[in-house]
């Protein structure tokens, strides 16, 4: 386990050196430049910025001085946050979003699964057309629209919670549930279908035939089986959750990091579009590694190579 | 699997818990005025701050030599009086001695030269640099033509006493001052802290307000100046939120958690009746720039044409801001502003000029294309500028929206045939807004140039006599907007606000600055 383990945090260093340079030129190819103003800068004041920033040198110079800095863990400063490295921008954001984003999986999982399940073990019934209609909706409503519903309801009308800002524990219920009800909704989906398709197995069969009940056959047989694709995606979805949604947090007012994958993209503020990226793609390939190593925990038969 | 879900439970609510006994929640009774930011301030270093969110907190933390008075005239603030030498090039500011900054130094000539040294300094790389560049040997320092910081033209003549050399009479050169790029700074802090100089835990100002916390991303904190020379102002606390998105900020405002609010475009219809609502003036400009190197827009007689088949009036209908229609480029509110200059509109001199030009039909013009940055309210404009061209010539006129930086390296690079943009005031004197179309403005996209122009605008900075100056800033408007039309101007626009009415001392002014200091809450305690 240690030596697979091992291995696949080497294997991530190529990836990431891959996914920084392919984020470094393309983003230098974009058109616009961090400087660009509606009020245009006199070209001597746009030199000495370029100059500060070694704008003004060869881009594959540029490219090795990012590279040089990031061996040292130093992302560089922000071109937009005068003063503030990027390593500050994501150690004040990175805590908010990952704290909002495990409370939106927490909900995304304890919805999703119940839904999905209720839908599996009461397939064709009016249980199962409401669970696959909410599943439905919750795909298919943008998490702008299901903010707004939310603002609307729960602030305006009722008064219940707080319409923004992060001030207390009740501040996270909202914006978590935007954040959270599309992933549940998938989920559910996932395991309702997991569940159908594991009900027609042999073993099934057999244990019908030893006489258990139906609750017995799917709680203690069926379930075991059917949870493995939400654990597949569960990685890639913390990883997504955790790093922030620029919908949610611009309209919820969440000071996390999700608004930076638009923000720093519209400043041009290419030291921070690199470290979100990063960010992320690390994240990416942390939550897969742990999906991997918890699979033999839940299917004795897979092994780790 | 039940051990994993239980673990993650566990996990997710353990987390929760620690969040929330995170959270420190301050009691007590206190004053505050709490409003939004559209975004996190870039910086609180008043050399580096360019924005219009930045500036809005420094300018309750930190004064200048002046500062606008309701008028938005220049007033004495640090500088108790200026004098001006004869020819106009000279001004000598005299400070109070009663300024301290929040650490119990006094305020001195010497903070003042070394800021405005460190804002020109190259190594600062400030863009707002060329706020000095009136000031002799300014623009060549900061260009790096000369290296000794001694031979520009600010001076300390003694500790209270802080002498400034132009290079030729500006007579906007007080309003300036009252720029926050000019507030005084500390050396000894800013060398001693580096980048961290503007951190709560350092940074030291004289204005009337300190800085308490900063919680990036999302909220800071300003708390009373207990010494400050004007006397504590009358709110304990105010409480900046950072809230991007209007709707949500406006949502707050309902909701009792923000005190003043801008309304979004949107809302203004439903709010215009509501006891809270405030419209006031603002300089800031909209225009339509014709690219004149371009056809068929390198005819005059087209522009002069596609400018008078505008009939304004339907903008302020249309956008439903409280827009005023303009013809002319110098803002309402500002000094030469005149409304009877510009092509006001005229469909048969529009139509005659386009025969004139020899497009018997709007049919008959090359492809036109209208470029704008993407926002709704650019896009609402320019349609119903497309459907004005249409219908008032018969000119098919295609839109073209772009990403906001895109959009700027496209205008920079080979502006469009016809562009939007707009001006905001840095100053309040038609200066800042003339000097755009001087044939040396960078900021000029349409690629006209007229030497008469650019005497009237060089003049015009100079001249001390204001009914000479109005008559030479009438004459270049004229060029501007009537004989040469590189522009065709579309409105003013206008602050469009909530401001709850317990707050009282609030002066709203046109260039959108908020100053607290004065700011009372009747009977009403956050």
């Amino acid at each position: 386990m240690l030596v697979y383990f091992l291995r696949r945090i080497l294997w991530a260093i190529p990836v990431l050196w891959l996914v920084a340079t392919i984020t470094f030129f393309i983003m230098h190819v974009v058109p616009g430049g961090p400087f660009d103003r509606e009020k245009k800068l006199p070209p001597e004041i746009q030199a000495n910025i370029e100059a500060k920033y070694h704008l003004d040198e060869p881009i594959l110079i540029q490219y090795s001085l990012y590279l040089k800095g990031l061996l040292k863990g130093d992302l560089g400063p922000s071109y937009k946050y005068v003063g503030r490295t990027v390593n500050d921008v994501i150690s004040d954001t990175l805590p908010v979003s990952i704290q909002l984003g495990l409370v939106a999986l927490l909900i995304a999982l304890i919805v999703g699964l119940i839904t999905g399940i209720t839908s599996g073990a009461f397939a064709n019934t009016i249980w199962d057309r409401m669970s696959m209609f909410f599943a439905t909706a919750g795909i298919s409503i943008p998490s702008f629209v299901l903010g707004a519903l939310l603002i609307l309801i729960f602030s305006h009308y009722l008064k219940l919670l707080p319409p923004a800002l992060w001030e207390n524990a009740r501040s996270v219920i909202l914006p978590a549930c935007a954040l959270g009800l599309a992933p549940a909704a998938y989920i559910a989906r996932l395991i309702r279908a997991s569940i159908l398709e594991e009900k027609h197995q042999d073993y099934v069969r057999t244990a019908r035939a030893k006489g258990f009940s139906e609750m017995m056959i799917l709680l203690r047989h069926v379930l075991k089986n059917a949870i493995a694709p939400v654990v597949t995606i569960i990685g890639p979805l913390t990883a997504t959750l955790v790093t922030g949604s620029f919908v949610v947090e611009f309209i919820f007012s969440v000071p996390g990091m999700g608004q930076f994958f638009i923000t720093a993209v519209t400043n041009r503020d290419y030291p921070l579009i690199m470290g979100v990226t990063l960010v992320y793609a690390a994240l990416i390939v942390l939550a897969n590694l742990l999906v991997d190593l918890l699979y033999p925990l839940i299917d004795p038969r897979i092994k780790l190579e | 699997m039940n051990r994993f879900l239980a673990l993650l439970i566990a996990l997710s609510l353990g987390l929760g818990f620690l969040w929330v006994a995170n959270q420190k929640e301050e009691s007590g009774n206190f004053s505050a005025f709490r409003m939004n930011l559209s975004s996190e301030p870039p910086t609180l270093d008043w050399s580096l701050a360019t924005d219009n969110v930045s500036i809005r907190v420094i300018e309750n933390l930190m004064e200048g030599l002046t500062e606008y008075d309701a008028e938005l005239r220049p007033i004495p603030a640090i500088a108790k009086r200026w004098d001006v030498s004869e020819d106009g090039r000279v001004y000598t500011f005299y400070l109070r001695p009663d300024v301290y900054w929040s650490d119990g130094l006094q305020v001195t000539a010497q903070h003042f030269e070394y800021a405005w040294k460190r804002l020109l300094n190259p190594k600062t790389a400030s863009e707002y640099a060329y706020f000095l560049y009136d000031i002799q040997n300014a623009a060549e320092y900061n260009a790096g033509t000369i290296k000794d910081a001694a031979l520009v033209g600010v001076k300390t003549l003694d500790h209270l006493s802080f002498q400034v050399t132009l290079k030729k009479q500006a007579v906007y050169f007080p309003a300036i001052t009252t720029f926050t790029a000019t507030f005084p700074q500390r050396q000894d802090l800013i060398e001693k802290y580096g980048d961290r100089w503007t951190d709560p835990a350092y940074l030291v100002v004289c204005g009337p307000f300190l800085l308490k916390e900063w919680h990036h991303e999302y909220r800071l904190t300003l708390v009373a100046n207990e010494d400050y020379y004007g006397g504590r102002p009358s709110l304990d606390r105010v409480i900046f939120y950072v809230v991007s998105e209007e709707t949500t900020a406006l949502t707050l405002y309902e909701t009792g958690d923000l005190d003043r609010v801008t309304l979004p475009p949107i809302a203004i219809p439903k709010y215009k009746s509501h006891p809270d609502y405030v419209q006031a003036p603002f300089l800031r400009g909209y225009y339509y720039g014709f690219n004149v190197e371009k056809a068929p827009f390198d005819d005059v007689r087209v522009r002069q044409a596609f400018s008078m088949a505008i009939n304004r009036e339907e903008i302020p209908r249309i956008l439903k801001g409280g827009e005023l229609p303009a013809t002319s480029w110098i803002p309402a509110g500002m000094f030469a502003h005149n409304p009877t200059i510009g092509l006001s509109f005229n469909l048969k001199k529009a139509q005659r000029l386009l025969t004139e030009a020899g497009y018997d039909s709007g049919s008959d013009l090359p492809p036109i294309t209208l470029a704008f940055n993407t926002d709704p309210t650019n896009r609402l404009l320019a349609q119903n500028i497309q459907a004005q061209w249409k219908r008032n010539l018969g000119v098919s006129v295609l839109l073209d929206n772009m990403e906001w930086k895109v959009y700027l390296g496209q205008l920079k690079q080979d502006a469009p045939q016809v562009f939007r943009l707009g001006w905001g005031a840095d100053y309040p004197d038609p200066d800042n807004f003339m000097n755009l179309f001087t044939s040396t403005s960078g900021n000029n996209n349409t690629r006209w140039g007229n030497p008469d122009y650019d005497r009237l605008i060089s003049e015009g900075a100079s001249e001390l006599d204001a009914s000479k100056r109005l008559h030479l800033y009438d004459k270049a408007q004229r060029i501007l907007t009537e004989s040469d039309a590189p522009i065709m101007p579309l409105f003013f626009a206008a602050q469009n606000l909530l401001i709850r009415p317990s707050i009282e001392g609030l002066t709203i002014n046109a260039m959108d600055l908020l100053s607290l200091k004065k700011v009372r809450l009747k009977g009403e305690i956050h």
